[in-house]
C-alpha cells in the first residue's frame, strides 16, 4: 500500500500543495480553505509542517498529549489531523461539509505530491511490517 | 470573472467606514490589475501634486489576475501611493499576504483620509473591523505581528491564515526609507511607502480569508503550471536560488566589475568572497522559506549563534547582501544579517538606507561630515557603526534624523549633492551602469526612480548566455539598448501587474505568463495584448510623475555614473553613455525630445 509520506524538513512553506488540493477537488476554484492539506507555518522555531486532513470526529478531544516533531513540543491542537468541533480547519467554508484526504486519483496519484517541488511530500509503498516494528 | 475576484474594498480612515465596489470588468482587462491597476485608480482619484503624508494621498494594495492562483511564484502584491520623494511611489512584496487579499474577496484595497487615532485593520472576507493601535504603536514590525495574533485568537492554531502587513517604528517616525513589512520577513520597501502609511496612523492590516479565487480553464490550467514546474524545479537557478537566496549571483557582477562598492566608488568589491552567500547557507541558515507557490525558495531564516551581530535574521536577498557588504565596504556577513534583520524589524527599505549610510561614509571620509556630527566614527568596512545607525534612524536619533531623510537630502544638507547615487530621490541599486549600458538607462528613466527591477536589462547584458531567454547583449554597447530597455520594463510591468514575482525572470518569460494567464482568466489576452498593458502602464505611471512636477530632467544619473570613468575592472576607463540612448528610447516610447508622451502615443493606448 503506498501513503504520503511527509519529510517537514524540507517543506519550505510554499503552499503548493493546498492550492491544487482544492482545484483537484473543487474543480474550478482555488482556495486553501477548501484543501485537505494544511501547511503548519511554526515561525518561532521556522519550521513548515504539512498536515493531511484526517477523519471527521463530531466529539470535542479528550486528548492530553502533545506531539513531538524536531525537538519541538507542539501543543495537542496543533498538529491533529482530525476535522473536529473544535476547530475551524478542514471544513468546507459555508456548507461545513467535512474534508478528508482521499489520496486523489485513479489509481491513487496525490496532486499535492505531484506539485510539492521540495520533496516534502512524497508517495511511497508503504512496508507495514518495517513500519510496526519501527513504531 | 474568472481570476479576478471582482471586487474592490474601499476603506474610510477618516470615517472608520468602508465600503465593498465591484471591478470593472474592462479597466480590470486593460490594466490587468497590480501596479498597473494600481496606478491608474491612483492617477484619477487624487491630485498628484498633493504632499505625500496630505490625508487626501490614497493607497492603493492592489493584487494581480494570477496573485494566489498557484501560478508559478503568483505571491505578490502592490503598494502605489504618492511618495515622500515626490513622485509616484510603489512597493511590492511576496510572502502570503498577498494572496490572502484574493481570499478575502477583493483584487484591490484602497486607503484613504487619515485615521483620528493610531488603528489596524482586521478584515475577514466581509467583515471589516478598526481596531485601536495605541497599544502597538512604537512596537517593532515583528512584536505587532506576533501581539496582533494573539490579540486575534488565543490559541495558535487559529493564528493559522492570518496575514499581517505593517509599519515599524520608521514609519511611525516618516523615516523617508521605511517600508510596509509583511509576513515578518518581506518588504514592500521602495520609496518611503512606509512612511505614508505612518502618516495615516495605520500600523497594520491583519488579513484572513475563506473565499476561492475561480478559474476560468481550470484542467489547462493545472497542466500548465505541472508543465512548467516539471521545466522550472531543477534549472540551475532555481537550485542557486534554493541553495544561496538571490545573493548568489553576487560574485557574477563582481567578476564582470560592475558590483557597485563603496558609494559606488568602483564597482570591484575585493572583499566579495568574504560575502559571498554560500557561507551564509554553510554558517548560518536553518530553513530554506519559500513565498506562496515559489519552487526557487529563495528565503530563508538564520541564525547567528555568538559575536556582536547574534541573533536570529532572514536569509538577505542580492540586494540587501551588496548594500551592507559591498557599498558600505563591510565584509562582515554577521554584520549584514544583523542590519537585515534590523530594517526587517524597524521597518526600512534596506537599498535606500544602505545606500545613505554609504553616501555618509563617504562623506566622513573626506571630512565633509565629522565625529561631531555622527557622533562617532563613520569609515566605510565599519560592521558596527552601520549597524547602530540603522538603529538610530529608525527612531531619528542624533545623526539618525540626517539618514532618515534619504540620500539626497542627507547629501545636500551637507552640501554634498555629487555624492548621493540615486535618481529621482531614490537611491540606485547595486548595479554600476558604467559597466552594463542598458541598466543605466532603466534606471534613469523608471518612474519610480532608480530601480533595477522596472527593466532588469543584465537579463540580457550579463546572464543572457546562461538564461537563454533574452539573446546576450554586449553590456559595453549603447546600440540597441534603448529597444532592449524598453521591451523589458514593458515586460516587468506584466509581471507586476500579473502578480508574478520578477526573480522568476531567471527561468520564465511573459509567454510562460500568459500561458497561466489565460486559462486562469480567459480573458483573451495576446501577447501584442499584453505587451499593450505593459505600455499603458509605464505611461500612466509616466502621466503621474509628469503632474506631479517632474520632467524630462529627471531622467538622468548621477554625475558620477556619467563622469568618473570606472577606475578598475573589467569596465576600466568607461562611464555611462546615456547621451547616446535616451534620444532614441524617447522616439521607441513615442515621447517627443523633451520626453512628453505624444498625443498620439497616448490614443493608441487609450490614455488620451
Amino acid at each position: 500500500m503506498k501513503e504520503i509520506r511527509i519529510d517537514f524538513e524540507k517543506c519550505t512553506g510554499c503552499r503548493h500543495c493546498e492550492t491544487v488540493c482544492s482545484l483537484q477537488h473543487f474543480e474550478d476554484k482555488i482556495n486553501p480553505a477548501l484543501s485537505r492539506i494544511r501547511i503548519y507555518v511554526d515561525m518561532e522555531n521556522d519550521m513548515h509542517i504539512p498536515i493531511l486532513a484526517g477523519p471527521y470526529t463530531d466529539a470535542k478531544c479528550t486528548s492530553r498529549y502533545a506531539t513531538v516533531i524536531g525537538g519541538k513540543e507542539y501543543g495537542k491542537c496543533i498538529l491533529c489531523r482530525a476535522a473536529c468541533p473544535e476547530r475551524d480547519i478542514f471544513f468546507e467554508p459555508g456548507t461545513e461539509v467535512p474534508l478528508k484526504c482521499d489520496l486523489c486519483g485513479e489509481p491513487p496519484d496525490p496532486a499535492c505530491v505531484k506539485w510539492c517541488t521540495s520533496g516534502a511530500l512524497t508517495f511511497e509503498e508503504v512496508d507495514e511490517e518495517k513500519e510496526e516494528e519501527t513504531a | 470573472m474568472y481570476g479576478w475576484m471582482g471586487k474592490i474594498l474601499r476603506i474610510d480612515l477618516t470615517e472608520h467606514s468602508y465600503e465593498i465596489e465591484d471591478l470593472d470588468e474592462d479597466l480590470a482587462k486593460e490594466y490587468m490589475g497590480g501596479r498597473g491597476l494600481a496606478t491608474k485608480i491612483l492617477y484619477d482619484e487624487i491630485d498628484p501634486e498633493i504632499d505625500a503624508f496630505d490625508p487626501d494621498n490614497k493607497m492603493i494594495f492592489a493584487t494581480g489576475p494570477l496573485t494566489g492562483t498557484g501560478a508559478i511564484g503568483s505571491s505578490r502584491f502592490v503598494v502605489v501611493t504618492k511618495s515622500p520623494l515626490g513622485n509616484i511611489g510603489n512597493g511590492n512584496a511576496g510572502g502570503a499576504f498577498g494572496p490572502e487579499i484574493k481570499f478575502a474577496g477583493y483584487d484591490v484595497i484602497i486607503l484613504e483620509g487619515k485615521s483620528p487615532d493610531p488603528i489596524y485593520l482586521w478584515i475577514e472576507d466581509d467583515k471589516i473591523e478598526f481596531k485601536p493601535a495605541e497599544d502597538l504603536w512604537g512596537k517593532t514590525a515583528h512584536e505587532t505581528e506576533d501581539q496582533i495574533k494573539s490579540q486575534l485568537a488565543k490559541e495558535s492554531w487559529k493564528k493559522r491564515g492570518v496575514h499581517v502587513a505593517c509599519i515599524g517604528p520608521a514609519g511611525e517616525n516618516l523615516v523617508k526609507v521605511a517600508a510596509i513589512i509583511v509576513d515578518k520577513h518581506n518588504a514592500a520597501a521602495r520609496g518611503g511607502i512606509g512612511a505614508v502609511m505612518g502618516s495615516k496612523n495605520l500600523k497594520a492590516i491583519a488579513i484572513r480569508g475563506h473565499k476561492s479565487i475561480p478559474i476560468a480553464d481550470p484542467k489547462a490550467f493545472k497542466e500548465v503550471v505541472s508543465t512548467l514546474l516539471d521545466k522550472v524545479k531543477d534549472t540551475p537557478f532555481t537550485k542557486n536560488f534554493f541553495a544561496n537566496g538571490s545573493s548568489g549571483i553576487l560574485h557574477i557582477y563582481n567578476e564582470v566589475g560592475m558590483l557597485a562598492t563603496r558609494n559606488f566608488q568602483t564597482g570591484v568589491f575585493e572583499k566579495a568572497e568574504d560575502i559571498d552567500a554560500h557561507l551564509i547557507t554553510e554558517k548560518h541558515l536553518v530553513r530554506n522559506r519559500a513565498c506562496f507557490s515559489c519552487p526557487m525558495a529563495c528565503g530563508g531564516m538564520t541564525h547567528v549563534k555568538d559575536g556582536p551581530f547574534a541573533g536570529r535574521a532572514e536569509r538577505p536577498d542580492f540586494e540587501t547582501t551588496w548594500v551592507f557588504g559591498a557599498d558600505s565596504g563591510c565584509n562582515s556577513i554577521e554584520a549584514i544579517l544583523k542590519a537585515n534583520n534590523l530594517c526587517n524589524d524597524l521597518g526600512m527599505d534596506t537599498i535606500s538606507l544602505g545606500s545613505t549610510i554609504a553616501a555618509a561614509m563617504e562623506m566622513f571620509e573626506k571630512g565633509y561630515i565629522t565625529e561631531k556630527d555622527v557622533g562617532f566614527s563613520l569609515k566605510f568596512g565599519d560592521a558596527e557603526a552601520m549597524v547602530k545607525l540603522v538603529e538610530m534612524t529608525a527612531y531619528r536619533k542624533g545623526f539618525g534624523d540626517d539618514v532618515a531623510e534619504g540620500g539626497y537630502h542627507l547629501t545636500n544638507k551637507y552640501g554634498h549633492p555629487e555624492l548621493f547615487i540615486g535618481v529621482k530621490k531614490l537611491e540606485n541599486p547595486a548595479y554600476d551602469p558604467r559597466a552594463c549600458q542598458g541598466i543605466g538607462l532603466n534606471l534613469a528613466t523608471a518612474a519610480r526612480g532608480a530601480c533595477h527591477n522596472k527593466g532588469y536589462t543584465m537579463i540580457s547584458e550579463i546572464l543572457g548566455d546562461a538564461v537563454k531567454i533574452i539573446p546576450k547583449t554586449d553590456p559595453f554597447a549603447t546600440e540597441g539598448k534603448a529597444q532592449l530597455t524598453k521591451d523589458l520594463q514593458d515586460d516587468s510591468c506584466i509581471f507586476d501587474n500579473a502578480g508574478i514575482c520578477l526573480f522568476l525572470l531567471v527561468n520564465l518569460w511573459t509567454k510562460e505568463i500568459l500561458e497561466q494567464l489565460e486559462p486562469a482568466t480567459g480573458a483573451g489576452y495576446t501577447m501584442e495584448s499584453m505587451k499593450l498593458v505593459g505600455e499603458r502602464t509605464w505611461n500612466i505611471e509616466r502621466l503621474f510623475n509628469q503632474k506631479a512636477g517632474l520632467t524630462g530632467k529627471d531622467d538622468t544619473l548621477p554625475k558620477r555614473l556619467l563622469e568618473e570613468p570606472m577606475p578598475e575592472g573589467p569596465a576600466k576607463g568607461r562611464v555611462c553613455k546615456l547621451d547616446e540612448m535616451l534620444p532614441e528610447y524617447y522616439k521607441l516610447r513615442g515621447w517627443d525630445e523633451n520626453g512628453v508622451p505624444t498625443e498620439e502615443k497616448l490614443n493608441e493606448l487609450g490614455l488620451d
